[in-house]
């Protein structure tokens, strides 16, 4: 067996006592700032990229990726025991979970997220290893323009998929690919949009960008809102073990839960977010009594949770196999293989088996620490939960700060950052998304090299991505997503799905 | 802007509205700045031929957020989401500033002094702060990053100006 072979090679990498180390500094990083609300996996992980310069990339790769999925362990923390979202994947868990809480029952709702989590985690592993291979293969085949008419489609399927004015988050993405244009053009070698500023001649820096947006912009708009906050009630933790029934009804809702995110965690814009909301729909529709759910019921916690844990790490599947980021923190994985010199894409597989199936192998092993990290250990971070955010803010905004100076070596970088954080905050202000804007930004110079490529093949003919088979049913399937956003029935779903 | 405004400039405040003149206008930076990249042809693209191909395209959108803006119909249960009410553009300016303050100083007066001044000038972005305990944040970072990343990271900048 192959795939065995393969994950022997991935568990030899992951089990390296450098490597569990990192891992184990990820996951407890990442369930930090789950935990705490105002800070999240995007701006963490910008801030982290400068400090895996000096690792190996398997190494800082493990780390970065422990701090995602570290996030949604994090996340139902805070959402169970004061009601407060750590991250937007955990919003569902709040209904239910925070009820459990408040009846008493913090410890099993605490420990069935874990379990549910961790099992989800499990599967989905599986799931990477098993689907990654076919798909690398797939992806070699791709030529230029099969390639660009992916990268259409996966922009496209990602703002569709994801809440809010599809039209506003598509003209994002155009300004993330303009962005992405700055810099020195890499055929012709003239200068773009550089202003005569020497450190703009490699392009913005991926890393104080995403610091800019999601670390500066969002304590600017944290603190807009959080006037006068109160200190956080949080609920008491009596016992931390479900009883019976509970159990009863969690581990179907948790398989249900698993399932759904694995595939909705492939699709470009999925991941944790959407399964979570889908998988607490499923769980009310699937319910002999519905109208349980609000009241503490225990699927309402289990299905989310499994489904935002299997969510998050299936999403990693484009991304390692076809260098296709689906979310903003993939296509932060994807920044940080480039500042290694890696070029993310199907070769990743066969060049790199070590750090392919190292990584994979990690989040199993990254997994089963944070069951650890989170239920016998859950009285540290309720103790984190009491950090009010006026000191929290004081301590991101510095870490933006020294993060953005290490990553490009100059003031500018932090000047920069600084810039991107006023229009980060006007973007929230104005209802858009700044994260199609990171997608486009990091596949911004790819996909002007695969046009440009397809063009040359076809000199100059577009018919090429209508002639090429497998280009031409990708473009179809964007051209459908689009046409479903006209269809009456998807637009109130997609509402209903992401009240 | 207060209730009370033109009817106009009510219009003009909603989020689609402001978000759709926003993409024009980037759009039409965009196009000023590249005026002079060549742009080539479709078989050996140029320079310009992406950024300009991307900001009519931005602006061709800005354009369908800006009418969609426009025509947001405002009824007694649906109002359309605009910018009314108070701005905190006080704590968006001390972020800012913040920033600006630590690349500035942290090249010439050093680590401790940079940290502290971006502390400092960002505690008043909030008002629930109290005068000592931005005094102790202050020092906690401080002593963290001094930890973190000279004694850990061996980070080379200066901790200290140096007087020569």
């Amino acid at each position: 067996m192959e795939l065995f072979g393969n994950l022997a090679t991935g568990f030899g990498v992951a089990l390296s006592l450098h490597n569990l180390g990192f891992a184990l500094v990820g996951c407890l990083i990442g369930t930090l700032i789950g935990v705490l609300p105002g800070i999240g996996p995007i701006a963490t992980i910008a801030m982290l990229l400068p400090l895996t310069f000096h690792l190996e990339p398997v190494s800082g790769l493990i780390m970065l990726s422990g701090i995602f999925y570290g996030a949604q362990y994090g996340g139902s923390t805070a959402a169970i025991l004061v009601n407060l979202p750590g991250e937007t994947s955990s919003v569902v868990t709040c209904i239910d979970g925070h009820q459990m809480a408040r009846q008493g029952r913090a410890g099993s709702a605490l420990a069935i997220a874990a379990l549910a989590s961790f099992f989800a985690g499990c599967v989905a592993t599986g799931v990477l290893a098993a689907l990654a291979p076919p798909l690398a293969l797939l992806g070699q085949s791709f030529g230029a323009p099969e390639y660009f008419s992916l990268m259409v489609l996966g922009l496209v399927a990602a703002v569709v998929l994801a809440h809010g004015n599809v039209v506003k988050a598509i003209a994002m993405i155009v300004l993330g690919l303009l962005l992405g244009l700055i810099g020195t053009d890499g055929n012709t070698g003239a200068q773009r949009f550089t202003f005569g500023i020497p450190m703009l001649m490699d392009g913005l820096d991926f890393a104080v960008v995403a610091i800019g947006v999601f670390g500066v912009g969002e304590i600017v708009a944290n603190l807009a809102r959080r006037e006068n906050e109160g200190d956080a009630e949080i609920a008491k933790i009596s016992r931390l073990w479900p009883s019976a029934e509970e159990f009863r009804l969690a581990w179907p809702a948790a398989v249900r839960g698993t399932l759904l995110g694995s595939v909705l965690g492939v699709l470009p814009g999925g991941g944790a977010t959407l399964s979570s909301f889908a998988a607490y729909v499923v769980e009310k529709r699937v319910a002999r009594d519905p109208s349980r759910f609000g009241k503490g019921a225990v699927e309402g916690v289990a299905g989310p949770e499994a489904a935002n844990n299997a969510g998050a790490q299936t999403s990693f599947i484009p991304m390692l196999t076809l260098g296709l980021p689906g979310n903003a923190v993939m296509a932060m994985m994807i920044g940080a293989m480039m500042i290694h010199g890696i070029q993310p894409g199907p070769q990743i597989m066969t060049e790199r088996p070590g750090l392919f199936w190292g990584m994979i192998a990690s989040m199993w092993i990254g997994n089963l620490m944070l069951v650890i990290i989170n239920l016998p250990m859950i009285g540290i971070w309720v103790q984190l939960l009491k950090v009010p955010y006026r000191f929290l803010y004081l301590a991101v905004l510095l870490f933006c700060a020294i993060g953005c100076y290490t990553v490009s070596n100059s003031t500018m970088g932090v000047l920069i950052a600084a810039l991107f954080g006023v229009l980060g905050y006007v973007f929230i202000r104005l209802d858009c998304e700044p994260a199609p804007m990171i997608l486009g930004f990091v596949l911004g110079p790819m996909m002007e090299n695969e046009l440009r490529r397809a063009m040359s093949i076809s000199a100059g003919d577009p018919m090429i991505f209508i002639e090429r088979r497998i280009s031409l049913v990708l473009l179809i399937a964007t051209a459908l997503l689009l046409l479903m956003l006209v269809l009456p029935a998807f637009r109130s779903t997609r509402k209903d799905a992401f009240q | 802007m207060s209730t009370g405004a033109h009817p106009f400039l009510r219009r003009l405040a909603r989020k689609n509205v402001l978000a759709g003149l926003m993409f024009i206008a980037i759009a039409a930076l965009g196009l000023w700045l590249s005026r002079d990249y060549p742009l080539g042809t479709l078989r050996r693209m140029s320079t310009g031929f992406m950024p300009q191909l991307l900001c009519w395209v931005l602006m061709g959108l800005g354009a369908l957020v800006l009418v969609q803006g426009l025509l947001e119909r405002v009824t007694a249960t649906a109002t359309a989401p605009t910018l009314e009410g108070r701005e905190n553009y006080g704590a968006v300016a001390l972020v800012a500033a913040s920033l600006v303050a630590f690349a500035l100083s942290i090249e010439t007066l050093g680590l401790i002094a940079a940290v502290v001044l971006l502390v400092l000038i960002a505690s008043f972005a909030y008002r629930g702060l109290k005068w000592w305990e931005t005094l102790l944040t202050a020092l906690l970072l401080t002593g963290l990053c001094w930890a973190v990343f000279i004694l850990g990271l061996g980070m080379s900048v200066k901790v200290l100006p140096e007087f020569n």
